[in-house]
């Protein structure tokens, strides 16, 4: 009941305060005019009668204050009040106002932008039912560098049989194909997977059932699934598409449902062809997988784990499990163990650090930018001290004070806030687009509820942190020394003082530990970029082709396809050379095998060298313009006809050979097959120089080059050297390719250049991003440091005079201006170089060949700190060199 | 300036505009005659405390307030409800009146004097 009654009161104070002002009114002015009343009686002149009332009653104003300060809701309406009084304070102090907005909007903002990318990549929950529990596991071999090794079949056979940790488990593995019929021949990308793959994701298509367990029987595994993508693009999202039946290199298929639009399934560990999947369908293990005789590794396996049981349980059975099968079969699984990862840390596990980092980095442009705008309400809070006192006279409690103080910052830090929302919307629109597509996903970022929340408690946070020391300096001023020294040499402003000094200081020191972080990320990208390939970029086209073995079904028909394209090409006017790869470079695609050399003592098979192997077309390396180091290059009848001869790159040479003479040397190369008497030993002829396959910032790995006629692979990557920009030759070779098999598409079109850009993106953007928040930093530190000092320039004018009308000259003046501003700085590097060593380390698999101590990055960016602050002090310290002596003794 | 004799003021003020209510006032004016009868000179009676405190009442729910008349003169009468009869009889109140005589015995000369401790 109390509360209703309260309730009552408070909304009728709140909403009917005219009512109650009224009512106030009438009842003050009732009781003024009965004591005058009783006064008249008492026998005084109706004019003294009313004066003694009112001096009894102590003021018609001030008894109705008083009864509204105990009104209920009073706090409230003097919230309001102050809020009104900050923003008029605001809209005096225009300059002072926009200044602040900008430097908050530009901190909440950066860390609303970076964090709406982290809620999206790190913390959204995966569009699969329980995605907590899904999980991928990978083989690992402890003598090799890749712990996400793809997974044999029979391995994957009894791991599914052995373990007791898992509900499910499904395999994956991509490739390309030709969809035909219906339009134009289109190469899509096709993972073939168990029929258990969407119910273990707990998934459901959009249209159709789906994948039952019957479509893994011999006979129905006909049918497909379509990405929502291919269903939009190649059948204007036909509703009816279910049932229809496509072609599948020349196979026909029939559609059994299409994915919803959110749902996503791209690996790129253990990913064939590097992209993202446009259908699914069921694929059947033949014996050979059961019987053990397959033992390629290419499948990834996704498993969801068992109500209850832990990633690391689960870790656990599978490392014994895959102790009993390394015993079981040693040749095979020797050294190979099971790496149990979890959906989240593989989808977004290589995109955490740099994340992480950029996210670190906005902070402390945030925490730079407050120390900004805490430093200006100082220095204001300096002018206003007299404002304070007399309101402390008049009764204000410090509390009071402080809280308006407050108020006004946390008034601020809203204004701040909501522009760097606004900033941050546009921002990460424009991060997205800036970001290379093979980084984000486009679609996935957005602004929801949690970025909102977390950016409003930034702002408050921010509000709280930059308005705390002002409010409480102000209020613990001491009045009676702020009225009689008018705000000079008092200790709040000597507190101030210090405050600002502090600020500024770790201003300095935040920016340079930003500005070592993006020095380092720019030396490393130098370093990166520097870094020759091993061949040629320049003028080159690739793209790929996909030959249907259900059309080129024999090796002779492949390989003459692939010849008289060559040819063809090569006619092309524009195109000086072409050749053909079976991976493009710089796209870390590859395939690697064992490779036994017969000159060395016979070891297990697990123990073997391993190399990449590289089928190629003629006269590739002449195209790519890769080095021959010794030996000679293939000839036209190896070029033509299986000859077993290989050429080695200098790294294998290097690495396997330890300065034996390769040439003449046999090795057998397990490509073609895994059982011994399939593979002939092949003779090394040659030696080339290394190529960065994987990327630039990947070390050449040993590799073996094989002619196309030795393993006549039926999906090549063909390469065309122009002597100018090569894209302007794409349709004409395109017109070459459509004469020899109008069903047959080119995909994956790029130049080298451009792969080599794509291959460089995640470090350009890293460093980009986090270069663009140093300079922030830098501007905002640069502006801090010129603020304090012209503030002082200007409460030194007096001094200044004195000092100039006692015969200082301009060079005494800029030498003591500057000297607050060195001492500052200086102190400021010091600090950020011992905070940037501490910290540059997290930067780690970010670095490329500089070390998180780089002697030469901490140099440079301190020396360019110091040279900026210093000149953000030269502008005010100038300025002090002109103070007229005549004016500045006026002055007060 | 030590701030508990004040909150024991104003508690005790709250009382005694209580007890005048159940004697049977209903104007603030009443009121307010009333008070500065008990109170005497242990302290003043400004009217221009008596309606911050009527209004705090009133809003707390002990006493409800409505226009009414005194001869032409239009009043706001009181009434006190059921939460204020509690405060005024309660423990509450027995232990505020037990606290002020400790106070007003801090005066010393004037205590057997005081018309508050008598009222209370």
């Amino acid at each position: 009941m109390p509360l209703f009654v309260k309730l009552r009161s408070l909304l009728r104070n709140l909403f009917l305060s005219r009512r109650v002002e009224v009512d106030l009114d009438r009842e003050v002015h009732a009781h003024l005019e009965l004591l005058t009343d009783e006064n008249i009686r008492a026998g005084m002149s109706p004019k003294e009668a009313q004066r003694t009332a009112r001096v009894e009653l102590g003021g018609v104003e001030q008894v109705k204050e008083q009864v509204r300060e105990k009104q209920m809701g009073n706090w409230l309406h003097s919230v309001m009040s102050d809020c009104r009084y900050g923003a008029r304070q605001f809209r005096r102090n225009l300059g002072f106002t926009l200044v602040a907005v900008f430097t908050l909007a530009l901190g909440i903002g950066a860390n609303t932008a970076i964090f709406s990318v982290i809620n999206s990549v790190l913390l959204r929950p995966l569009p699969y039912h329980d995605p907590d529990d899904l999980v991928m596991l990978w083989e690992s071999n402890s003598q090799h560098v890749n712990s996400h090794n793809t997974v044999s079949p029979p391995n994957f056979l009894d791991w599914q049989s052995r373990n007791s940790v898992f509900s499910s488990m499904s395999f994956i593995f991509d490739e390309r194909d030709n969809l035909t019929g219906n339009g134009d021949p289109e190469e899509v990308v096709v993972q073939d997977v168990s029929t258990n793959f969407f119910s273990l994701l707990g998934v459901n298509p959009l249209l159709g059932p789906g994948f039952t367990p019957e479509n893994g029987q011999p006979g129905h595994d006909n049918v497909v699934i379509f990405s929502y993508g291919l269903w939009k693009e190649r059948f204007a999202g036909d509703p009816s598409i279910v049932g229809k039946s496509v072609l599948l290199n020349g196979h026909p298929q029939t559609v059994v449902g299409v994915t919803p639009q959110n749902f996503d399934w791209f690996i790129k560990d253990g990913s064939l062809t590097g992209a993202k999947p446009q259908m699914w369908s069921p694929f059947l293990f033949p014996q050979a997988f059961h019987d053990h005789k397959q033992m390629g590794r290419f499948m990834s396996v996704a498993a969801r784990l068992k109500p209850g049981v832990t990633h690391w349980q689960a870790q656990i059975e599978m490392s014994t499990i895959a102790a009993r099968l390394e015993q079981e079969d040693p040749d095979f699984n020797g050294h190979w163990g099971v790496n149990v990862v979890s959906l989240r840390d593989q989808i977004s596990g290589d995109l955490r650090p740099a994340l992480l980092i950029l996210f670190g980095a906005v902070a402390f442009v945030l925490l730079i930018a407050c120390a900004n705008v805490s430093s200006l309400l100082l220095a204001r809070a300096g002018s206003r001290e007299r404002e304070m006192a007399i309101r402390t006279a008049m009764g204000a409690s410090r509390w009071r004070i402080a809280r308006q103080l407050l108020i006004e910052s946390l008034l601020l830090a809203l204004i701040g806030g909501g522009s760097g929302v606004a900033l941050a919307v546009w921002g990460t629109n424009t991060l997205l687009t800036a970001s290379p597509q093979n980084l984000l996903d486009l679609r996935a970022v957005s602004m929801d509820l949690r970025v909102l929340l977390f950016a409003v408690a930034a702002t408050l946070l921010a509000g709280l942190l930059f308005g705390f020391l002002p409010s409480y300096i102000s209020a613990h001023s001491r009045i009676s020394e702020t009225l009689k020294e008018a705000g000079r040499g008092s200790s709040s402003a000597s507190r101030r003082a210090f405050a600002r000094n502090a600020f500024v200081v770790a201003q300095l020191g935040l920016a340079l530990v930003l500005l070592t972080g993006s020095g380092l990320l720019i030396r490393s990208f130098v370093r990166l970029i520097g870094v020759d390939p091993g061949f040629d970029t320049a003028h080159l086209l690739t793209f790929k082709i996909a030959l249907p073995r259900s059309k080129y079904s024999t090796d002779q028909l492949r390989a003459a396809f692939f010849q008289q394209l060559l040819s063809r090409i090569s006619t092309v006017p524009g195109v000086r050379s072409a050749t053909m790869e079976s991976f493009p470079p710089l796209t870390g695609l590859g395939a690697a095998t064992d490779v036994r050399l017969l000159s060395q003592r016979s070891v297990a098979r697990s123990d073997l060298p391993v190399a990449n192997v590289r089928v190629v077309g003629p006269d590739y390396f002449g195209t790519m313009s890769i080095p021959l180091r010794a030996g000679r290059l293939f000839n036209t009848q190896e070029l033509a006809a299986e000859k077993h001869v290989t050429i080695i790159n200098q790294a294998f040479a290097d690495k396997y050979l330890h300065g034996v003479n390769p040439l003449g040397q046999k090795a057998v190369i397990y490509m073609k097959s895994d059982a011994e008497a399939e593979n002939q030993p092949s003779e090394i002829i040659g030696v080339v120089g290394d190529v960065h396959q994987l990327g630039l910032d990947t070390a050449p790995e040993p590799t073996v080059y094989w002619p196309h006629s030795e393993l006549v692979m039926s999906g090549m990557t063909i390469l065309a050297r122009a002597s100018n920009n090569p894209l302007a030759l794409l349709s004409t070779i395109r017109n070459q390719l459509q004469q020899l098999d109008p069903e047959l598409p080119m995909a994956a079109v790029a130049t080298m250049d451009q792969l080599l850009a794509d291959s460089l993106s995640r470090s350009r953007f890293t460093m980009l991003l986090l270069g663009i928040f140093a300079m922030v930093a830098l501007m905002l530190a640069a502006v801090g440091i010129y603020g304090l000092i012209a503030y002082s320039v200007t409460q030194r004018t007096q001094e200044l005079g004195i000092r100039i009308a006692l015969g200082a000259q301009r060079r005494d003046v800029l030498r003591l201006v500057l000297k607050q501003g060195t001492r500052l700085t200086l102190l400021g590097v010091a600090i950020g170089v011992l905070a940037a060593l501490a910290l540059s380390r997290v930067l780690g698999t970010l670095l490329f060949g500089v070390s998180a101590t780089d002697p030469l990055t901490f140099a440079g960016v301190a020396g360019l700190l110091a040279i900026v602050a210093l000149l953000a002090c030269f502008i005010p310290a100038r300025r002090a060199t002109r103070v007229d002596p005549m004016i500045a003794l006026r002055y007060e | 300036v030590n701030s508990e004799p004040t909150t024991l003021l104003q508690e005790t003020w709250d009382l005694l505009i209580l007890k005048s209510l159940i004697v049977g006032e209903m104007h603030g004016w009443g009121i307010s005659r009333r008070t500065q009868q008990i109170a005497g000179t242990t302290f003043v009676v400004k009217p221009g405390s008596l309606f911050p405190a009527l209004h705090r009442m009133e809003e707390e729910g002990w006493i409800s307030c409505f226009w009414g008349s005194l001869g032409t003169q239009p009043l706001r009468e009181i009434l006190p409800l059921d939460q204020g009869w509690t405060e005024a009889t309660g423990s509450r109140s027995q232990a505020m009146r037990a606290h002020f005589l400790g106070y007003c015995a801090g005066f010393g000369s004037f205590v057997e004097r005081c018309s508050v401790c008598r009222s209370l």
